[in-house]
């Protein structure tokens, strides 16, 4: 059943319509978009070889050296592409218009790309960086076998889902509570019964899950996407990469419970997870606390004004939108499920959160 | 950023830079730098030091990070004994 999870997340495609860049092309007439279906769990520089055939004929003299970019912002090319589409495309595009170069890389925002080997680098280093969040060390990876590690490669980059698992099951990086993946794939699914039991291979797990969160904070108001403001500058994407460990048993802690830990400044008494109507409820319409439980304070732009009014209604910070895999969870799922079916396979969740702050200038990180 | 309403955000962090391999050893070690700053700042930092290019940089002897993470996420989710203990080799230490 929960197979089924799997395979729509590593089948996720976004279409792309990708435009070369005006300044590239010294043909005319200039050539049309290249229409590519791009994995979601894939990265945009491994499309190279399918999209310079579109445009090598147009190309000025020079050295290629592919980079992407959506209105503007040039796309960091390490964020897998459907978090790309999925943060900066808050209505989505379908297609996703994309305007790709071959020249005049932008080294002051991007950092260097030399085509697979350095996208390989990089979800490699995430899988050890997750396998140390997971199990307090990455033996487990540094520990695979070449032909191994080059199977787990292959099998993202050719979407192939039972190699993968196949080969990932080895590392043991299963979070705690995991009774969510089909056994028959997993079978060492035994090693894994509580927090802090040490399994055959002598790493004790550390219940917290890897997660990469990314905030996009908005200054104004907007009843639709559609109007929202384009993120035009990373800068006004805050990014925060904090583990999140799953309290009690797996089923009782949620999504929400989660962005609660994550976000603890935008969450009030007055809960959004609540979800109830905007009329009053004759419930305690206390300020919200500036200060939570949770563990770091992060920049508290979302400070409002809260006069005794229902959280909806305030003009304190609004969650707009929470997005996983393209879909918007409810809050209520166990944080379990949502980690062990809509994880990337470098074994991160990635959450692109809206945020609407009661402020004028857009935030700053 | 504000620098009264969250501390962490102007906080510094204690990197200690370890030579690996034959990678040369730094005359001074330890560092504090702003927690808002990139990983690439260390990065940039020891090339210049090391007068080289090609530098494999590690956290922990485990795993080297994006250059685009802050310090500060890496101090807290890898830190101990209030440091960052960053690797670095002139060849690839751990593949």
């Amino acid at each position: 059943m929960n197979m089924e999870a799997l395979k729509y997340v590593w089948e996720g495609s976004i279409p792309l319509q990708i435009h070369i860049h005006e300044s590239e092309v010294t043909t005319v007439p200039a050539p049309p978009p290249a229409l590519i279906l791009a994995p979601r769990i894939g990265y945009l520089p491994l499309l190279a070889s399918r999209i310079k055939p579109y445009f090598s004929g147009t190309l000025p003299p020079g050295v290629d050296t592919i980079w992407f970019e959506y209105n503007g912002l040039p796309l960091k090319w390490y964020i897998p592409t459907g978090v790309l589409f999925d943060l900066l495309c808050a209505q989505p595009e379908r297609p996703w218009n994309l305007t790709v170069h071959f020249r005049g890389y932008p080294g002051n925002i991007l950092i260097p790309c030399e085509g697979e080997d350095s996208v390989k680098w990089s979800f490699i280093n995430s899988l050890k960086e997750a396998s140390y969040i997971i199990s307090g060390n990455c033996k487990n990876v540094m520990n695979m076998s070449q032909p191994d590690q080059e199977e787990l490669w292959r099998s993202v980059l050719n979407g192939n889902l039972d190699g993968y698992l196949r080969v990932s099951s080895k590392l043991k990086l299963g979070i705690i509570g995991d009774q969510h993946i089909a056994a028959s794939h997993l079978n060492s699914l035994k090693s894994w019964q509580s927090i802090g039991e040490t399994d055959t291979t002598g790493q004790v797990k550390t219940g917290r899950v890897p997660v990469r969160l990314y905030v996009w904070c908005v200054g104004e108001d907007f009843d639709d996407f559609e109007d929202a403001p384009h993120i035009d500058a990373w800068e006004k994407i805050s990014y925060i990469n904090q583990p999140v460990e799953i309290q009690g048993e797996g089923k009782c802690f949620t999504l929400g419970d989660a962005l609660k830990f994550l976000l603890p400044e935008y969450f009030r008494e007055n809960s959004l997870i609540d979800e109830e109507s905007s009329e009053a409820k004759g419930e305690n319409e206390q300020k919200g606390s500036s200060e939570d439980a949770g563990g770091n304070v992060r920049d508290k732009d979302g400070e409002g004004l809260c006069e005794n009014e229902n959280s909806f209604q305030s003009v304190e910070a609004e969650i707009k939108l929470v997005r996983i895999q393209g879909i918007e969870p409810k809050l209520e799922i166990p944080f379990s499920w949502v980690v062990s079916n809509l994880i990337n396979p470098e074994h991160f969740l990635h959450i692109c959160v809206c945020v609407k702050v009661p402020q004028l200038t857009p935030y700053a990180m | 950023m504000s620098s009264t309403e969250s501390p962490s955000s102007v906080r510094k962090v204690v990197v200690h830079l370890r030579a690996t391999g034959d990678a040369p050893i730094l005359k001074q070690a330890k560092f504090k730098i702003l927690g808002t700053d990139k990983f690439a700042k260390v990065i940039d930092f020891l090339r210049r030091q090391l007068h080289r290019e090609t530098l494999f940089v590690y956290v922990n002897s485990a795993f080297s990070p994006n250059p685009d993470e802050s310090v500060i996420d890496l101090y807290n989710n890898f830190g101990f004994d209030g440091k960052l203990v960053v690797n670095y080799a002139c060849s690839m230490a751990w593949g």
